[in-house]
């Protein structure tokens, strides 16, 4: 049923030892209709060229790490078929936007440290003891910040957002919506405390509402929605300075 | 192989999974001053717990009891599990599930505000947490973000260790860790060591294990001297999808979904499992019962119906049915969404229209580094925790949704007394250590990057492939002598093959070759350990079911295995320990009809409750 | 050794997706509602200029070349009242209880009802 011949994976190479420029390298895989670009891949690795270098893990769209562009497009490479290719070739390059550490490998550190800057936890002035019980939340509670909660990290969104792509100190997509989500989180406090990063210069207000990091979000997170319902909280925060005392709101 | 500078931290610990980072906070905050080192072979956030989809095990609500939740989970052990550390674990469950809600995992909940449960397979009342199906991701992304609020926990993301380092007086020092992105091996050293490395289901080919899940953790204190304990035990996730070996929660079971051959019959009603209770009748699904039954003997279920012709061919071997049409499109999707966004994706199925193909998949290590209740090994100063370690409260058979209360309760624990060790210490010698470390080094360059590597005629993906089928034809649900024999053979001879090992990749820059091929190394060990342990015991209990030893024997088996590992690497030294038996002596294990409940009269009220707590409504 | 490699900057970035090309023309179609203000602005000045003056400027209005450029201020007009109210439902979600309404009834709620009230009641207050 499978097995129709072969398919053809243009694969980005950059070493960092011996390359000043990167290149493709063409390779020949056997064609399965099951298989996903990352399974295509790692054939590779194993049967021809041991040298692609690559990230990987669950193959179940969970754990993040094979975020790369297909044919142009960011995509989770375990979940993009090449049954949607064949029998054009497919091209793999890592995800733009980002420093490329090796092949198809990317620096993760800036996003790393833009995650970290949102304050992405639970910030309470009152912290129950457990023997206490949980704190109560509703189901619609709970539904104003899970969507925003689904966000796996697997970057695909920075790779589409041309502000990430011109300004490299801009939070991003995701970062952002991590902060939304805590703010928006009924157990948490720490929305003004998190605000202060949220409405430096560098973060929300950056955000030109391009929207492609939700289209190409696989998790349906909505990360553009995200910033702007941010906004608006912000600007309320903002005209709240005006009324009210500073530390009354949030 | 760059030799590296030297890192000293208080505590170190390997793996950041769900163990580790629990482990982390829990040092970072009772010690402020303290530094905790998290070296782990993968960013955090990417580690294997966040797979994990059906919920975490804790009673909270009052028609619960501690008392239900030890009996289900020493009886689902086939009493091979320590009845102290089970009363522990079922004890620091609550408060710890507690924790984690409020560190911010988006719990599912009731409409009165308090967390919602949902039935698990084995348990006789539902006790089991839940994020929907994506129950780890949530509580691994909680536990990660939470790490960042504390400036004392250093990551060494996307670094591989490789070898504990021992002082002279043979404590746990730290370990050797190569960073992928410069090839640098780095000592980082402290004055205790926690392993948190996850499981080694990659020993085996069709798992739902992710590409890391290669038990280096494992070896690593294998090699070191500790016992691997009850390596025999591995489970079977009775529902995978045929071919990628995707997981399709237990949940979907919970939630009412029903087990069918491929005459449209619910076989498990032939197997001691109970009645088949109509999927409207308002006391299904049963607990302890049927589809929530536990998964060793659902996975020997499709075995046998599968010996009997009775289940589904498809073009990726033979399957049965997972029905989940009854519960509607809205349940599915409020309830169990991945299991369709997976079904869909990787199964070309819609499972409110259709029923989902499934077959056993490898899923689980009950066993692991030997620890005793404190999370220690017997090396001073070394702790696992996690699906690496083996306490042991998984025994013979872990109930679905016990491990991620694992990872919380003895992550929490080995943090704490690596901390204690660590704050008796006084400071060691560096350079001994950091020598070691330039060993190791050494030991890889030679290994790996020599000329004779260059010319070596070994391929990883060659010997990683005949080691999966020697596990799966060997050691699979079923074993028996002539088949363990065969695979313990076998894994002799890759040994041997894998000294001749050649990589296309001689460069330093994130070298995945090289740590391909130290993952099988790692894998390598830990499958002799498991072949060899299951070779010796000659009885079946839970998942270790030995055709030729059909049945339990608890004048000689009550016993764990430890699996020493042989100096030349030769077939591992077996030995075993008794059992700690308390109040809870060895019985008959039945599921079903009388299934173990001991005020039968509670099944209709549990289900009932069940029945109200309709979030779905 | 050379390190990580940054790829160049990509200055036509919105020739890329057609996304990024939606985005830059909503963002232009902002141009015409400007250039419309300024029409507004010249208007009010030629009223202050006399009745001669108005009825000049309205009948400069007139010509082909002005009413081409008013539909096509319209059309940008309209066009940014439809990408602005198609994100309502992104920025604004609405809940009852634990459901969120879904994008267009949002639309329809938060957006493009009240304008066509609004609207309604300013066209009978001017044609009454």
């Amino acid at each position: 049923m499978s097995n129709n011949g072969k398919i053809t994976l243009e694969i980005f190479r950059y070493h960092p030892e011996t390359d000043t420029e990167p290149r493709f390298q063409s390779y020949e895989v056997p064609y399965d209709e099951d298989w996903v670009v990352l399974d295509a891949i790692n054939w590779i690795k194993d049967h021809i060229d041991g040298t692609v270098t690559h990230r990987w893990s669950c193959r179940m769209g969970v754990c993040g790490s094979c975020g790369m562009m297909v044919n142009g497009e960011p995509k989770l490479t375990c979940a993009a078929f090449l049954k949607d290719y064949h029998p054009r070739a497919v091209k793999v390059e890592p995800l733009v936007n980002f420093p490329v550490e090796r092949d198809l490998v990317v620096s993760m550190d800036g996003f790393m440290d833009k995650l970290d800057a949102v304050k992405p936890y639970i910030i309470r002035d009152d912290v129950n003891d457990t023997s206490e019980g949980e704190y109560l939340q509703s189901p619609a509670e709970l539904a104003r910040y899970k969507q925003f909660s689904m966000c796996i990290n697997c970057m695909l969104c920075y790779a589409a957002c041309p502000v990430v792509g011109h300004e490299e100190e801009f939070l991003g997509p995701a970062a952002l919506a991590l902060g939304h989500r805590y703010n928006k989180d009924s157990r948490d406090q720490g929305q003004s405390e998190r605000m202060e990063v949220m409405l430096s210069d560098e973060a929300m207000w950056g955000c030109t509402f391009v929207g492609e990091c939700s289209v190409v979000c696989p998790k349906h997170v909505d990360p553009a929605g995200a910033i702007q319902q941010a906004k608006a909280m912000g600007a309320q925060e903002y005209f709240k300075g005006f009324v009210m005392p500073r530390g009354a709101g949030g | 192989m760059n030799h590296g500078t030297t890192h000293q931290h208080d505590v170190i610990i390997i793996g950041g999974g769900g163990a580790g980072l629990r482990a982390a906070i829990a040092i970072a905050e009772e010690n402020p001053s303290f530094s905790v080192a998290c070296v782990s072979k993968v960013y955090p956030m990417r580690s294997h717990t966040v797979t994990a989809e059906g919920g975490a095990a804790a009673v909270i609500k009052d028609n619960d009891s501690l008392e239900d939740h030890i009996y289900d989970t020493i009886s689902g052990a086939d009493w091979l599990a320590d009845q102290d550390a089970v009363e522990y674990f079922v004890n620091r469950a609550p408060p710890e599930m507690v924790q984690l809600e409020h560190w911010g995992c988006p719990w599912s909940r009731m409409p009165d505000g308090s967390v919602a449960v949902r039935p698990f397979g084995g348990m006789k009342i539902e006790r089991t947490w839940f994020a929907a199906d994506k129950t780890g991701f949530h509580m691994l992304h909680s536990l990660f973000q939470t790490t960042l609020k504390y400036g004392n926990i250093v990551r060494y993301d996307e670094h591989f260790a490789s070898k504990l380092l021992l002082d002279d007086a043979g404590n746990c020092r730290g370990c050797a860790a190569i960073e992928l992105r410069t090839g640098t091996v780095r000592a980082i050293l402290g004055k205790s060591v926690i392993i948190c490395t996850g499981g080694a289901g990659k020993a085996f080919p069709f798992t739902t294990n992710g590409a890391i899940k290669t038990g280096d953790g494992m070896a690593m204190a294998y090699r070191a001297g500790v016992a691997l304990k009850d390596m025999e035990f591995i489970q079977y996730h009775p529902t995978g999808l045929p071919g990628t070996g995707i997981l399709i929660t237990e949940a979907s079971r919970g939630e009412g979904g029903i087990l069918v051959n491929k005459d449209g019959y619910r076989y498990l009603q032939d197997y001691d499992l109970g009645e088949a209770l109509d999927v409207g009748d308002p006391r299904h699904p049963q607990k302890r019962a049927m589809e929530l039954g536990p998964r060793d003997k659902l996975s020997q279920c499709f075995i046998k119906e599968k010996n009997a012709g009775r289940t589904i061919r498809t073009k990726d071997g033979d399957a049965v049915h997972l029905d989940l049409r009854h519960l509607g499109a809205a349940k599915i999707d409020k309830r169990i969404p991945f299991v369709r966004e997976l079904a869909r994706s990787y199964a070309g199925i819609d499972p409110v229209h259709q029923p989902i193909p499934v077959r056993p998949v490898v899923h689980y290590v009950m066993g692991g580094i030997d620890v005793d209740s404190n999370s220690a090994t017997g090396i001073p100063g070394l702790y696992a925790a996690g699906e690496c370690a083996c306490v042991s409260i998984n025994g013979a058979n872990r109930l679905g949704s016990n491990s991620l209360t694992e990872l919380l309760v003895f992550g929490a624990q080995a943090g704490t007394h690596a901390a204690r060790f660590a704050m008796d210490r006084p400071d060691y010698d560096v350079s001994g250590l950091e020598a070691q470390a330039a060993d190791e080094g050494e030991r890889i360059r030679r290994d790996y990057f020599s000329m004779r590597t260059r010319s070596g005629s070994e391929r990883i993906a060659v010997i990683r492939k005949e080691l999966h089928d020697a596990m799966e034809d060997g050691a699979g649900i079923y074993r028996d002598a002539e088949s363990l024999d065969a695979a313990c053979n076998k894994i002799a001879e890759l040994r041997e093959r894998y000294a001749k090992i050649t990589l296309d990749d001689q460069s330093n820059c994130f070298n995945t070759e090289l740590t391909a091929a130290l993952e099988l190394a790692s894998l390598l060990d830990v499958a002799q350990a498991m072949a060899h342990s299951a070779m010796e015991r000659t009885e079946s209990r839970g998942s270790h079911q030995r055709l030729d030893h059909p049945d339990r024997n608890d004048d000689d088996f009550l016993a764990h295995s430890l699996a020493f590992r042989a100096e030349d690497g030769g077939a591992p030294r077996i030995e075993y320990r008794p059992v700690t038996i308390t109040r809870w002596p060895p019985g008959k294990r039945t599921y079903g009809a009388d299934s173990g409940l001991k005020r039968p009269a509670d099944a209709a009220a549990a289900n009932d409750d069940t029945a109200a707590s309709g979030e779905t409504r | 050794m050379s390190g990580q490699y940054h790829r160049p900057h990509r200055w036509a970035w919105w020739t890329e997706r057609p996304g990024y090309l939606r985005f830059m023309i909503r963002e232009l179609t902002s141009v015409f509602m400007a250039g419309y203000l300024v029409v507004f602005v010249m208007t009010l000045a030629s009223v202050g200029g006399g009745e001669a003056a108005f009825a000049e400027w309205i009948a400069a209005l007139g010509s082909p070349a002005w009413m081409a450029a008013h539909v096509v201020a319209l059309i940008a007009a309209v066009w940014h009242a439809v990408t602005f109210f198609g994100a309502v439902p992104q920025a604004m979600p609405v809940f009852l209880g634990e459901r969120r309404l879904p994008g267009p009834v949002a639309q329809i709620v938060m957006g493009y009802g009240p304008w066509l009230t609004v609207s309604a009641v300013i066209v009978w207050w001017v044609v009454r």
